[in-house]
């Protein structure tokens, strides 16, 4: 995230409002932590991409006057991208630590804390956007402007599907077959990037061509990211705690496809047993023992073959490998 | 009424087009003191009589006090009622057509929500449903007016075209998509459960759903102004978003000194309010005529209509009731935000600075401040402000050619105070 960013007074009086958070119970106090510590080193792992394949993809051939801006083989303009890339994720991890109001019990704590926590929300958000829409608009590439204002609202949906899931109490998986969940993942958690990709290779004026080898490799990279992430439930060493998993997972949606969905249903209810309480550990070996769990594997391996595809045609130099080895760390099992 | 009015005007009622100042904004030195009105444009000498309104213009330091020039004595403030009969007397004695801004503007605007539909193209049903809940038809469309109508002007004046070029509709679409996105996220911010007569999308969808649809409005407008395929357009309204915002954080903030509070409301009132419309007229004027000079008479003229257009919202805040406005009065105290109207009556009523710093959260507070407003001149103050405001928009727009979309839109700045809702 950019410094000036970071430094400017919108930022410090929000950061100065959200701690009357702390004691309260308001997503947006989780968030804030994670970009202070993250643990899995995701941090502004878009950014770098970005800027990855910038360097990867060289020089713009077309224009040679086009070179003076460049810095350490990356032009100004797509630095700056990277930045906008982060600053749009952040803004909508951000926003998706927004409480509905007419939800909340006495559990959760005074009303008052939660709407101010709303409300920190809902600025600091916007306050990423709109720097976010001036980055952009400094660009001066109206077709970059389309492109990620377009990944926006892909990520929109994305989330809007992500919540309507998490919603529901009674039915705690959807209907969906795997190119369903992968649509709606693609949404969420690749276009941003993919899109973000092409936009980097349009700045330097490169090919229709290589502008979608970039896409796709931002978007089979992704795709691998997010399988890699649902699996690590059914693929590390069975532990003495079971980690609560989504239903909506790639494994379980997987299961369910091959399983049926009513004998899924089946399955779900008997892990639910006596006080609706959720016995993961008895759903995690359910799920295991069907065909989702490898299954999910070969998918998460089937993109991140796609994207080394991708960068094939991309010349060899460090940047490159630097992106091949993302894709190995994220199809990388135990 | 020549002399009593103690004019240096002609004999006769100004007409409607008299309004304007070219030659009317002159330092009123040259009149008799003590007789001055309010600035030329919308101040009106009638027969009921001398109207001169008091002059916060001493006080104001921190605001930008444009036209000023006059010496200010105590009123009567009856200026709307004057002003009404005063209008409808113009018409006849006007050589000019009297036309409704929105009967102008009707052709362009027809399909507006119908088009701005289309570009919230999204596959949710529920999404959909949220994002063209406010796209009803049945706001004021009142930013898309200005819009529209100086685009005509600003062709009329470049070369003599009336048409509105597909870009400039474009933009009044974006400014009307950026402006709903925004009153989303504020409904959220605000915790409000009515607008406009009907439900917020937060009351209905939740506030995780509504925040997300405003995401999604500002998106599109993006795109839409992305396809435009001009980087000053998208430029100078891309830094409405940003004032958008910058001004809410306004809001957040208070300040200790009477001064700086009233630079402040300005300020935020600007940002909040006033750049949405400045800016969509400055780029419609950019599209439409290659003049810098003509982008900043736009630019003024939205700037000063904006600006008025806020201070008369506050001023509604007290004076209306809450079925009239479409949403609850005195709205503003109860979140904590004082106005226009507050901050005046707080010269005559040093009480209220301390509910002013703790933004009226003790019990009590809302009523006490409502009171004070209502028995100060507080009301008055403002209203006489956002006169001033739309004198110097008038000034302004005066500058071009004339035009029938010309008129209307100083047609627009009575329109903006006289205003009920």
């Amino acid at each position: 995230m950019s410094l000036r960013c970071l430094l400017s007074d919108e930022l410090s009086n929000i950061a100065m409002q959200v701690r009357k958070l702390v004691g309260t119970k308001h997503p947006l106090l989780d968030t804030a932590r994670g970009f202070v510590y993250d643990s899995r080193n995701n941090l502004q792992m878009r950014g770098l991409v970005v800027l990855l394949i910038s360097k990867a993809a060289g020089p713009s051939t077309a224009e040679l006057s086009f070179q003076h801006n460049m810095v350490s083989g990356i032009y100004s303009s797509q630095r700056s991208l990277a930045e906008i890339t982060e600053l749009i994720h952040t803004a909508f991890l951000v926003h998706r630590g927004i409480v509905n109001i007419g939800e909340l019990k006495s559990c959760d704590g005074p009303l008052k804390d939660m709407q101010f926590g709303n409300k920190m929300a809902v600025l600091s958000g916007d306050f990423l956007l709109a720097n976010a829409c001036t980055s952009l608009a400094q660009l001066q590439n109206t077709k970059v402007v389309e492109l990620i204002s377009s990944a926006i609202g892909d990520l929109v949906q994305g989330i809007y599907y992500e919540n309507s899931k998490s919603s529901e109490e009674n039915c705690l998986t959807d209907d969906i077959g795997i190119s369903t969940w992968k649509e709606q993942v693609f949404l969420s958690h690749s276009a941003l990037l993919a899109k973000s990709c092409q936009a980097a290779m349009e700045l330097a004026k490169h090919s229709a061509e290589i502008q979608d080898m970039a896409f796709q490799y931002g978007k089979h990279m992704s795709m691998s990211h997010k399988l890699h992430s649902d699996l690590q439930p059914f693929v590390k060493e069975s532990s003495s705690d079971t980690v609560a998993f989504s239903l909506n997972s790639a494994p379980a949606v997987l299961h369910q496809e091959f399983l049926g969905r009513e004998a899924w249903i089946k399955q779900i209810k008997e892990a639910q047993g006596k006080g609706n309480i959720m016995d993961y550990k008895k759903l995690q070996e359910a799920i295991k023992a069907g065909k989702g769990v490898t299954s999910a594997i070969d998918l998460c391996r089937c993109h991140g073959s796609r994207a080394l595809a991708a960068l094939e045609r991309f010349p060899p130099s460090e940047a490159r490998a630097a992106l091949a080895n993302i894709v190995y760390a994220v199809t990388r099992f135990p | 009424m020549n002399g009593a009015a103690g004019g240096a005007e002609r004999p006769r009622l100004p007409p409607a087009r008299g309004r304007r100042s070219s030659g009317r904004s002159q330092p009123t030195s040259s009149l008799p003191p003590g007789s001055a009105g309010p600035p030329g444009g919308s101040g009106v000498r009638g027969p009921a009589g001398r109207l001169r309104a008091r002059g916060p213009c001493r006080r104001q330091e921190g605001s930008q006090c444009k036209v000023c020039h006059f010496t200010q004595r105590s009123s009567t403030f009856s200026f709307p009622k004057i002003c009404n009969i005063f209008w409808r007397c113009s018409k006849t004695a006007s050589d000019e057509k009297y036309q409704d801004p929105f009967q102008l503007g009707r052709k362009d605007l027809k399909n507006l929500y119908e088009d701005i539909k289309k570009e919230l193209l999204v596959s949710t049903v529920e999404l959909k449903e949220m994002c063209d809940y406010y796209f009803d038809g049945k706001g004021k469309a009142f930013r898309p007016m200005i819009v529209v109508l100086m685009a005509r002007a600003c062709n009329i004046h470049h070369n003599n075209s009336r048409e509105v070029q597909a870009s400039q509709r474009s933009v009044a679409i974006i400014a009307e998509m950026i402006h709903t996105a925004s009153l989303v996220h504020d409904d959220v911010i605000d915790d409000a459960n009515s607008r406009r007569g009907k439900m917020t999308v937060n009351q209905i969808w939740g506030e995780r759903k509504a925040v997300l649809a405003g995401d999604f409005i500002l998106s599109a407008a993006s795109l839409a102004l992305a396809r435009i395929g001009n980087t000053t357009i998208i430029s100078v309204l891309t830094q409405v978003i940003e004032d958008l915002v910058r001004g809410e954080f306004l809001q957040l903030g208070s300040k200790e000194n009477e001064n700086e509070r009233f630079a402040h409301y300005l300020e935020k009132t600007f940002k909040k309010t006033a750049s949405l419309i400045a800016n969509s007229c400055k780029a419609v004027s950019i599209l439409g005529c290659p003049d810098p000079k003509v982008h900043e008479i736009a630019y003024q003229y939205g700037k000063n209509v904006g600006i008025a257009f806020q201070l008369i919202d506050d001023v509604l805040d007290f004076t209306s009731c809450a079925d009239h406005l479409g949403k609850p009065a005195a709205a503003d105290l109860k979140l904590g935000l004082a106005t226009g109207p507050v901050l005046f009556a707080c010269r005559q009523f040093p009480e209220m600075n301390a509910m002013i710093m703790r933004r009226f959260s003790k019990p009590g507070d809302v009523e006490r401040a409502r009171k004070y407003v209502l028995q100060s001149d507080g009301v008055q103050q403002t209203t006489y402000l956002a006169q001033r405001y739309c004198h110097e928009a008038t000034r302004e727009i005066s500058k071009l050619r004339p035009s029938p979309e010309r008129e209307a839109l100083i047609q627009l700045t009575e329109m903006v105070l006289m205003r009920d809702k």
